[in-house]
């Protein structure tokens, strides 16, 4: 098991370097001068060639890949051309908030979509499993952005529960940071949950039609017993690879909600970076958001060799 | 592909979809002339975030546009962002796709590692870098959306192209001449078609949200173009005052999403019909209504040979055993199991013998109250060491499973949980039944393994079924089935998915293990060589009725109803004089094609008036029983059971639950 770990640890790093390589020579492409941008429009040409080495974009393009991709493999992404600070230092400043907040969205994806999902297999063809259903295949359209909004306004706004932004200066405690998780976490599980409902569903139902559940029935144990023991453990196969691809949904979706709740993250920070086309800030965002879906499906990949033995290595 | 069209036409709620969805392109395309405002213009400067009113049926937005209009619009933006992002998406990912899928080789292997490593990079956040090298608006936006969406095309093609390669038809039209070219585009292409199309209609909702999140970031609509992305954006600008204007651009997007969802998935079901699942499916036995059923069988029963005991030997006694299944475009459920009554006494192997259809497994299945949903089966009795299973309560019939009978099923490797160690798999029924402590548990399975003959049982006990051939699992199946010492052993055609060679070990073991523990055996089998090999008595099934039972002597060598004859002609190792193997003309008729009078008589070659003048009852007497009109005046021809076929599974009359 060690071994697998460390093998797909290793065959994570050219997957992140080699989206980086894309991405760097893909912002290549851009036709804004960032020497412009920062010093305005009556900057001095000496001026924003003084500016242009500085930042070291005057060099051949080949240089400056070899040279970023040196300083990245060493954990240096690079400084921020807009205030000069670390991109690693910004990013690792601001993971956290996006990862409680993708763990927590997936967490409630997970959970009320794998108990919906499995409610309804059980109760297939009556009312309780059409109501799942409709509302799943409804839930699997909602943006995730426009559900933040109806939240930030209802819950926040109008009734006031729970916070609509992120507080200024940060959560200070421990439920401050669960009620500040709790609305951008229900926005972006939504979707995920009614997407993780009805994969649930289907895939039980499937086991329930397999032999060996029928088996385990002649075999006289109870209903309960053959659904925890039996059917529940293989039904989740394909759901932990559903679960893989909507962790990287979510991770996509945290940009939104971080933008409507105004936190702190990685997302906003993305956002910011290309809109300002601050290349170096874009590269470590993308950098990290692939490693962050490298890990989860690393994760996810070792799970599904837990609950399938077939996948085990010998 | 009409058949397509109408099962499409058939699904009511992907119809309404493409209805509403053809009213979104109506309003996308004449927008100016619908709309009662203009996309653009503040009317007046007073009626910022007005309500919904009379003048504005939607009321404003935070600058004073009219948002009926602008949702009106919006359609038009969301449509031309989805068709440019679906056909940059398919003119890439196909050609692409087909290429790499047909050919393999070294590009494939390198677009595949590329398009895997970008997928590690959520499809937003990518288009997002590509929106950043480009530049912003709404035709880059779309551009980068359908550049990302070209992997999942590319993915689906190949995977799909290479499954239609392994056809045999692409062979064939290869070695028929055709050139490569034409291969792809005239075979090759209408097998990827459909999944195509579908995938084309979902990714068009993920276009039109992807359209609406990059404008609502202000990345992909410019302010003045009335996207519903931008929209949502506007009204986030005044949500601390009222949510209204996030409503209809937010209402008119998620429908539109839903529509197109809807739509694809119908498309999915319109070319795949997809097997509808059911409950966890299983159902008891109900009474038969007694008036008939009862009067039926009072007459006499196939009973075993009288014993000297007092005590009664039946293990097994069923009644009037009905088995019906509702049939799409019938009133009635079709009976598909016809009144059957079984005995077998201990120590006893029984054969039921018949086609595949005839009713036996599901005559098994039935007895242990497992009713495959949505089937309804009724019975008069079914009592199993002596005890009355109709009318038990869930709760008591699961005991009778778990520790008067003991099941083999036909395929020991789908029967067995892939998920759990199969040691792990016997102690479950022996801690759940008997209530053993673990290590007596894991102590008894091993007694188990050694019987059933698995070598090496103690390092055995951790294996997952998938490391078993199919003969050991079988034998695990066995030693599963035996666990709690029934009294009856139930199998289901226990060999008929195992190779020939280790066929007659498992009966060997399954003989043996009866014998030694004098168990009440019901053998289900198509395969009349091990019916030979096994049995004590026969009873052969057709069209859902006994038509003849009785030892396998009387049976075998007398056989008094033709289908029986029929079925020991079609022995392989019966026709090397003639030289020619003898068949059944006809095929067994459907369960709701079945005639009132005798369901044999139309294939049956001494049939005469009679046989089709009304229902035919089973006929006891000391030999066994028979169904048939003719019976004891025919002159059929058997064999003698003691030259029995040595060549086990070449002979067979064909069927078995596959």
């Amino acid at each position: 098991m060690t071994r697998l770990v460390i093998g797909r640890l290793l065959a994570a790093v050219p997957v992140v370097l080699l989206v980086a390589t894309l991405v760097f020579f893909l912002a290549q492409l851009g036709t804004t001068d960032p020497a412009g941008v920062m010093l305005g429009v009556d900057a001095t040409p000496a001026a924003l060639a003084a500016k242009r080495a500085e930042l070291g974009i005057d060099r051949p393009v080949v240089v400056q890949y070899a040279d970023w991709l040196g300083d990245a493999v060493r954990g240096d992404l690079g400084t921020n051309w807009f205030n000069g600070e670390s991109v690693t230092r910004e990013l690792a400043s601001r993971l956290p908030v996006t990862l409680a907040m993708a763990f927590g969205g997936l967490l409630v994806a997970t959970v009320a979509g794998a108990g919906l999902g499995v409610f309804a297999a059980l109760r297939a063809g009556r009312w309780q499993d059409r109501v799942i259903t409709v509302v799943a295949s409804l839930g699997i359209a909602l943006p995730s952005f426009w559900v933040a909004l109806l939240l930030a306004y209802y819950v926040g706004v109008r009734w006031r529960w729970l916070p609509a932004v992120w507080p200024s200066g940060g959560p200070g405690s421990v439920t401050g940071w669960i009620e500040a998780l709790v609305l951008p976490c229900l926005a972006l599980g939504c979707a995920a949950a009614a997407a993780i409902a009805r994969q649930t569903r289907s895939s039980v139902i499937g086991v329930l039609q397999r032999d060996y559940v029928r088996a385990a029935l002649a075999r006289g144990f109870t209903v309960r017993r053959v659904v925890t023991h039996h059917v529940l453990r293989n039904a989740a196969i394909p759901v932990v690879t559903l679960i893989g691809f909507q962790a990287s949904a979510l991770i996509g979706g945290s940009l939104f909600v971080e933008f409507i709740f105004n936190v702190p993250g990685l997302g906003s920070y993305g956002v910011d970076a290309i809109l300002r086309g601050n290349v170096p800030a874009v590269l470590g965002f993308v950098m990290v958001t692939a490693l962050a879906v490298v890990l989860v499906n690393i994760a996810l990949d070792l799970s599904y060799a837990v609950l399938n033995p077939k996948v085990r290595p010998a | 592909m009409s058949r397509v069209l109408s099962r499409l036409r058939a699904n009511k709620v992907a119809m309404g979809a493409g209805a509403y969805l053809i009213t979104v392109v109506f309003i996308g395309v004449f927008a100016p002339l619908l709309a009662p405002h203009d996309e653009q213009l503040a009317a007046r400067f007073q009626d910022i975030l007005l309500p919904p009113s009379g003048e504005y049926l939607l009321g404003t937005d935070h600058v004073g546009r009219d948002l009926l209009s602008r949702v009106l619009f919006g359609a038009r933006y969301a449509l031309v962002a989805g068709v440019e992002a679906v056909a940059v998406a398919l003119a890439i990912g196909v050609p692409l796709g087909m290429y790499i899928g047909y050919h393999r080789g070294w590009v494939d292997r390198v677009v595949m590692r590329l398009v895997e490593t970008l997928a590690s990079v959520p499809a937003i956040v990518m288009a997002m870098a590509i929106i950043a090298a480009l530049g912003p608006g709404l035709t880059t936006a779309m551009l980068a959306i359908g550049l990302v969406f070209s992997m999942m095309v590319t993915r689906l093609t190949r995977a799909e192209v290479l499954a239609a390669r392994e056809e045999l038809y692409v062979d064939g039209a290869l070695a028929a001449g055709a050139a490569e070219r034409r291969v792809l585009w005239r075979h090759i292409l209408p097998n990827v078609a459909p999944s195509l199309i579908v995938q084309a209609t979902l990714l068009f909702a993920q276009a039109v949200l992807a359209e609406a999140a990059l404008s609502f970031l202000g990345i992909g609509a410019a302010s003045d173009q009335a996207s519903w992305g931008r929209m949502l954006r506007d009204a986030q600008l005044g949500i601390d005052r009222t949510i209204w204007p996030a409503i209809p651009p937010g209402v008119a997007l998620f429908l539109t999403v839903v529509a197109f969802n809807v739509f694809g998935d119908g498309i999915r079901d319109a070319f795949a019909r997809e097997a509808r699942g059911g409950r966890l499916g299983v159902g008891a036995v109900r009474p038969a209504v007694p008036a008939t059923s009862l009067a039926a069988t009072l007459g006499g029963v196939p009973a075993a040979p009288p014993r000297a005991e007092g005590e009664p030997r039946e293990v097994l006694a069923v009644r009037g055993l009905s088995v019906a299944f509702p049939v799409p475009g019938r009133s009635e459920p079709v009976r598909v199991v016809d009144g059957v009554d079984l005995d077998i006494a201990r120590g006893e192997v029984v054969a039921l013998v018949g086609e595949s259809g005839s009713g036996k497994s599901l005559t098994a299945l039935s007895v242990l109250g497992l009713v495959p949903d949505p089937g309804a089966a009724t019975a008069a009795s079914i009592r199993i060491a002596g005890r009355e299973l109709i009318g038990l309560a869930f709760d008591d019939l699961r005991r009778v499973r778990g520790t008067e009978v003991g099941v083999v099923f036909q395929e020991p490797q789908a029967a067995l949980d892939p998920t759990v160690p199969v040691g792990r798999q016997v102690a479950e029924a022996l801690r759940v039944h008997l209530g053993v402590s673990r290590q007596a548990a894991r102590e008894r399975v091993i007694e188990l393994f050694a019987d059933v003959g698995i070598p090496h049982p103690i390092a055995r006990l951790g294996a997952y079924p998938h490391q078993f051939s199919g003969g050991m699992a079988q034998r695990v199946m066995l030693a599963l089935a035996l666990a709690c010492d029934p009294q009856l052993l139930i199998a289901d055609e226990p060999t008929t998915a195992l190779d020939v060679t280790v066929q007659g070990q498992v009966l060997d073991v399954i003989r043996e293990l009866g014998a030694r523990r004098d168990l009440a055996v019901l053998l289900i089998t198509h395969d009349l060589g091990v019916v030979a090999d096994m049995a004590d008595r026969v009873a052969v099934m057709y069209a859902g009725q006994v038509v003849e039972s009785g030892t396998l002597d009387e049976v075998f060598a007398r056989p008094r109803h033709p289908y029986t004859e029929g079925l020991i002609a079609a022995i392989p190792r019966n026709q090397a004089r003639s030289g020619e193997l003898a068949t059944i003309p006809g095929v067994v008729p459907a369960p709701w094609d079945r005639p009132a009078h005798c369901h044999f008589a139309d294939r049956c070659a001494y049939a005469e008036a009679a046989c089709t003048s009304g229902p035919v009852e089973l006929r006891h007497d000391r030999a066994g029983a028979v169904r048939c009109v003719r019976a004891g005046g025919l002159q059929l021809v058997g064999v003698r059971p003691s030259v029995r076929p040595a060549e086990r599974g070449a002979v067979a009359v064909g069927g078995g639950r596959r």
